[in-house]
């Protein structure tokens, strides 16, 4: 019972030797082994691994790709027009013991804003150097800049220990001032459309219109020109046909014809005749008597 | 504390070094690295075994069969122990066994190093040196973007290489495939699948030109954004797998919306137009064709008409000239008397003597007045 009451404590002093002695360093992680913030060791590999206890301290760092996304920045093309950029950019702790000297105790929030010190300056000056316009910035030239702002932002963030992968704009717009001029130009090249639209319409509704309009003489036109010529052809053939008749006794025809003429024109209440009653017609009527003229 | 630390070390100890890894079990508990026993061995005796081994230890360090000796306080301390590591035990094996569903992937770390992905079925992660995490990787996850506006009115809009502005909701569905490579390569997969997605949706529109975005090349761009966005986060070895787009809405934005809409009003007035148009022709050919139509038909009438007129009018004379000749004089004076009768009763007939007075009466005769007095008493 009396070594018991020793056991339990110097059990207790040999766990918690042994917990402060081993450490693990996740598939997550980097870390480093600190005596009195002296790097002493680095540790890369996830696993078990050993220190010397409470003199050592083990500082862990992010071994995953971290991202940072800029704040917007104005940047200025060689053509003077302003865009609202932003960015982000993907990197990694490449150097743990760079990174450690770099930053200090400061961890990920320090190199956040370091490596958005190296960044955003390399977006001006790719973005604001010779030939690139923002014509360039928005066209599939695009991502050829980005490269080039990932491989300049590469060089300079590695000596904090980091190495960036990828860096990519996000947004290209139009500073908030513009945004109302660009919007006054949209509206006034859709008012042009719409109105070329409308008259386009009515030149299209017009030359339909006339080419009815013409459609419409020229049939009538050809029709009144076929009615004509068969009426020619009908008063023809009436014409033959009375010559025909007609010709048999021209003299007749003449005594005939003028017969139907008179009672035709000279019939009705509006004619008035004044003739002499030596008239053929009247021959019985003076005085006669009605006997047979004396041969 | 010693002794309630023990329990879990002393089970964790067994299938630890049976499991895979000597060195944990060595470095902590040397005094009992010779107890090896089969894994299943360990499910079903290790509460037999621990209670052996702690009994003796209760009882006064003298050995494992010491326990057999115990007195009554002693029995009475065993027992509670027994029950409390057997506790311990069950506590143990809930925490070191998992279950991947088969929409899961399980992912097992040996002290914090990758060891394997596992798939559907119970596994073992013996606590604390294997420890497991488990991932939903048939799920289908959804980032949306420029939806929300109204907390970030600028998120959706997108410039467009004839610098235009376009109004562009899409939304990105992907799920896990890879888990291992999911955890280990990307700090906050979400919020990359974000930013490497509205970066390629800018870059693809900022390439384009605003009239194909609204309309035909929206399945083209829906692809091409995809396509990026995948090959980005394979750059990263993410173990993300982009399921597909959608592109919700490629609009004007709202500031000139209206304007949009005023083109599409004039595209329908302009095929107004030209319909009304269409409609006029339409009615007005069909209008000449049948006047063309009715001009000749006249035509035909009046051909008819006239000819037979004629044909009729020459019938009759020949027949009337057939009968003449047959005696002529009398025909002859017949027809001019039957027309002369004819002629008289119509007309207002004066008769003059045109004997020797008559001559002198002809110029003063008031013809006017004769044919007024005529016409008076006619009524």
């Amino acid at each position: 019972m009396k070594r018991l009451k020793y056991i339990v404590p110097v059990f207790a002093v040999i766990l918690a030797v042994l917990l402060s002695s081993i450490f693990i360093v996740d598939e997550r992680q980097k870390a480093l082994v600190l005596q009195f913030g002296q790097i002493r060791n680095v540790v890369e590999e996830p696993g078990l691994n050993f220190k010397i206890p409470f003199i050592q301290q083990v500082v862990y760092y992010e071994d995953r790709i971290l991202s940072l996304d800029t704040a917007e920045i104005e940047v200025t093309p060689s053509d003077d027009r302003r865009l609202v950029v932003d960015a982000f950019a993907r990197y990694r702790i490449s150097d743990v013991v760079q990174f450690r000297q770099a930053v200090g105790a400061g961890g990920l929030r320090t190199a956040e804003a370091r490596l958005e010190g190296i960044l955003n300056p390399q977006i001006r000056a790719v973005l604001g150097s010779e030939g690139v316009t923002s014509n360039t910035i928005l066209s599939s030239d695009r991502s050829e800049l980005m490269d080039r702002i990932t491989a300049q932002t590469r060089a300079r963030a590695l000596p904090l220990g980091i190495e960036v992968l990828d860096v990519r704009m996000k947004q290209t717009n139009l500073p908030t001032q513009n945004l109302e001029a660009t919007f006054a130009r949209m509206r006034a090249e859709r008012e042009r459309e719409a109105t070329d639209e409308i008259a386009r319409g009515n030149e299209a509704a017009q030359r339909v219109r006339a080419l009815a309009d013409r459609t419409v003489v020229e049939l009538v036109s050809e029709a009144t020109r076929e009615a004509e010529i068969t009426r020619g052809e009908a008063d023809g053939e009436r014409n033959s046909i009375f010559a025909e008749a007609f010709t048999q006794d021209q003299e007749f025809f003449e005594f005939y014809r003028s017969m139907a003429a008179y009672e035709r024109a000279l019939n009705g209440t509006n004619s008035t005749m004044v003739i002499s009653p030596d008239s053929e017609f009247f021959e019985y009527l003076g005085g006669s008597t009605g006997l047979l003229p004396l041969q | 504390m010693a002794g309630n630390n023990g329990g879990p070390w002393g089970g964790g100890g067994g299938p630890g070094g049976n499991d895979d890894d000597d060195r944990g079990n060595g470095g902590r508990r040397p005094d009992e690295g010779q107890q090896i026993p089969e894994i299943d061995e360990l499910i079903r005796k290790g509460q037999e075994k621990l209670r052996v081994l702690m009994g003796g230890r209760g009882g006064g360090n003298s050995g494992p069969n010491g326990s057999g000796g115990g007195d009554g306080p002693n029995i009475s301390r065993g027992t509670v122990a027994v029950g409390g590591i057997a506790a311990l035990l069950v506590a143990w094996f809930m925490a070191s066994f998992y279950t991947v569903q088969p929409s899961q992937q399980g992912v097992e770390l040996i002290l914090g190093k990758y060891y394997r992905t596992t798939d559907n079925g119970p596994h073992l992660a013996p606590w604390p040196f294997i420890s497991s995490e488990v991932l939903e990787v048939t799920q289908e996850n959804n980032v949306d973007i420029g939806t929300n506006r109204s907390g970030n009115s600028d998120v959706g809009l997108m410039l467009t290489t004839d610098e235009n502005i376009v109004d562009i909701d899409f939304q990105v569905v992907w799920n896990i495939n890879d888990a291992a490579k999911y955890l280990f390569n990307l700090r906050d997969p979400e919020a990359t699948i974000r930013g490497v997605s509205e970066a390629a949706m800018r870059e693809v529109i900022a390439a384009s030109e605003l009239a194909p975005i609204l309309n035909r090349d929206r399945e083209i761009i829906a692809d091409t954004v995809l396509e990026l966005i995948q090959t980005t986060m394979n750059s990263y070895d993410s173990g993300i797998n982009i399921i597909r787009l959608n592109l919700d809405r490629a609009d004007p934005p709202n500031e000139v919306i209206d304007a949009f809409r005023e083109v599409q009003a004039a595209e329908q007035q302009r095929d107004r137009l030209e319909r009304e148009a269409d409609a006029y022709a339409n009615r007005v050919l069909a209008g000449a064709r049948g006047e063309a139509a009715q001009v000749l038909e006249e035509a035909e009438g009046y051909r008819a008409r006239v000819v037979n007129g004629a044909t009729g009018e020459a019938s009759r004379f020949l027949a009337v000239l057939q009968e003449y000749q047959l005696a002529p004089e009398v025909t002859r004076r017949r027809l001019y008397l039957e027309t002369m009768e004819i002629v008289f009763g119509d007309v207002d007939l004066v008769i003059l003597d045109s004997g020797e007075g008559g001559q002198g009466v002809v110029p003063y005769l008031p013809l006017n007045e004769l044919r007024r007095s005529v016409t008076e008493a006619g009524n």
